[in-house]
């Protein structure tokens, strides 16, 4: 465990902060910290991208171009529309990161296509509950860190469009 | 700093409360490239550092009428205005779009002179998705039933519903707006709307739309044409109502020529998109025929009745 905790260090992933997050996601009820957003890190969202695409190859679709390439263009715009509608900006980074982490709901919907056809009317249900579960989790991280009050069904909206997307490519 | 934001935002609530007693009153839009008064109560309560301690002390008509340079249309902090608003105040004007009242403008009511740019772009985003979705539903739900239909995604449908939908939604406000203001001259009493708060009305009038397309879903041919008429019904009515305060001094014949413009732009969206996205299925019973056989590429485009393609697609299968 020493040895564990200096390489920690040395590659500047913090782990426990990880770990936070990572519970802050799946909590979407919980009201979030608003100061766990100060450090972005991309180590988690790059891991639940790939942890994405291999579910969805394992499911049979190769689709790792779409996935990069949606959630570049969808950051950029989160991205504008954050600095457009809070009074403090936000850089890519922080965005990129909220959104990365709050794929981790989506990540669990794609690996469930792999033991059964989302096509149905399971299939539906679940992808909606997982997007109104992925978009309530990044707006309420949004808002805490940016202290937008009264804005998080507007934020949550524009999340909810990218996770449909993104769950589109997931069920067809 | 947080006591005089919270003193600020009170202010410009009673302000606002003054506003709705007294719907006639004329704090209308300039026609000079500033933005209403109402906008610098807005910059002041999102901006803290702007400030903020001065207007305190101000007087409540003070703060309306107190006149700040506008940043230019290119810097960014000029758009930022437009986005300060809350969940509430969006839901309040989706509702107003949805219910028309007869003498209610929707610009004074609800916009009260502070457009904003959320609602247009989320709505017509949201009905550029919709359409393109329900597009492709509807051909896979046909599929279920009846397999010999081909299917295949259609992505490029996204497409031309987004350009469709944001063209209509910028286009056609712009040309209003335009005439509008070359018409202005004929009006004493009322300014026009300025070019956002009628690409922010248009935007809102869409919005009926979203649901209306979520319900062609039911393959009912003259149940969707129930529900595409009372969408239409619903939406020009508001686009009339908020008009017509300004059209109405106008000379009559260019008043009735203006609102039937406006009323027939709208239908031929509307029914645009049933033809384009919802196209009748006959059509997808000759594809596969097409394929086979060599026909006249034509023979499938034209809209005549299915059957003695089927039969000639027979023939010449035999």
């Amino acid at each position: 465990m020493f040895v564990w905790g200096e390489s920690e260090g040395e590659l500047g992933i913090n782990f426990d902060h990880i770990w936070q997050k990572t519970l802050t996601v799946l909590n979407p009820l919980k009201p979030a910290d608003g100061s766990i957003m100060n450090e972005t890190d991309l180590a988690g969202p790059i891991l639940f991208c790939v942890a994405l695409g291999a579910t969805l190859l394992l499911a049979g679709k190769v689709q790792f171009g779409y996935i990069y390439g949606m959630s570049g263009i969808g950051c950029l715009g989160i991205y504008a529309l954050l600095n457009l509608m809070s009074s403090s900006g936000v850089s890519y980074g922080c965005v990129a990161s909220v959104l990365g982490y709050c794929l981790l709901p989506m990540v669990i919907l794609s690996g469930s296509a792999v033991f059964f056809s989302l096509q149905g009317m399971i299939g539906t249900v679940l992808a909606l509950v997982i997007i109104v579960w992925c978009s309530l989790s990044a707006s309420k991280i949004f808002i805490s860190a940016l202290d937008m009050e009264g804005q998080q069904l507007l934020v949550a909206y524009p999340c909810a469009l990218l996770y449909g997307l993104f769950a589109l490519l997931t069920v067809f | 700093m947080a006591a005089a934001d919270e003193l600020a935002f009170h202010e410009f609530e009673e302000a606002t409360n003054l506003l709705a007693e007294t719907p006639d009153v004329t704090t209308i839009s300039r026609s000079d490239p500033r933005t209403p008064e109402g906008q610098v109560a807005v910059a002041v309560g999102s901006g803290g550092g702007y400030g903020a301690e001065d207007e305190v002390e101000s007087d409540k008509t003070a703060l309306l009428q107190e006149p700040q340079p506008q940043p230019g249309f290119w810097t960014f902090s000029y758009y930022q205005s437009f986005f300060d608003v809350d969940t509430s105040q969006v839901l309040d004007r989706i509702k107003g779009s949805l219910l028309p009242r007869p003498g209610h403008s929707f610009v004074r009511h609800h916009l009260r002179n502070r457009p904003d740019l959320y609602g247009p772009f989320w709505i017509c985003a949201t009905l550029a998705f919709v359409l393109a979705v329900t597009g492709n539903l509807t051909v896979v739900l046909a599929q279920r039933r009846d397999p010999s239909i081909h299917y295949s995604p259609q992505f490029h449908k996204v497409t031309v519903a987004g350009i469709t939908i944001y063209c209509y939604a910028w286009l056609v406000p712009l040309a209003l707006w335009a005439f509008l203001q070359w018409r202005k001259g004929v009006r004493e009493r009322m300014g026009p709307y300025t070019f956002l708060e009628t690409v922010c009305f248009y935007g809102y009038s869409l919005f009926i739309f979203i649901p209306t397309v979520v319900l062609w879903l039911i393959p009912v041919p003259w149940l969707q044409w129930l529900f595409g008429a009372l969408a239409l019904a619903l939406s020009a009515a508001g686009l009339v109502f908020t008009l017509w305060p300004i059209v109405r001094e106008d000379t009559r014949l260019v008043a009735s020529m203006l609102l039937s413009a406006v009323v027939l732009l709208h239908a031929l969206l509307a029914m645009g998109c049933k033809f384009y996205f919802f196209q009748p299925l006959p059509l997808e019973h000759m594809a596969p025929a097409h394929q086979d056989t060599s026909l006249h590429p034509n023979v499938v485009l034209t809209p005549t009745p299915p059957r003695p393609m089927i039969t000639e697609g027979l023939r010449l299968q035999v």
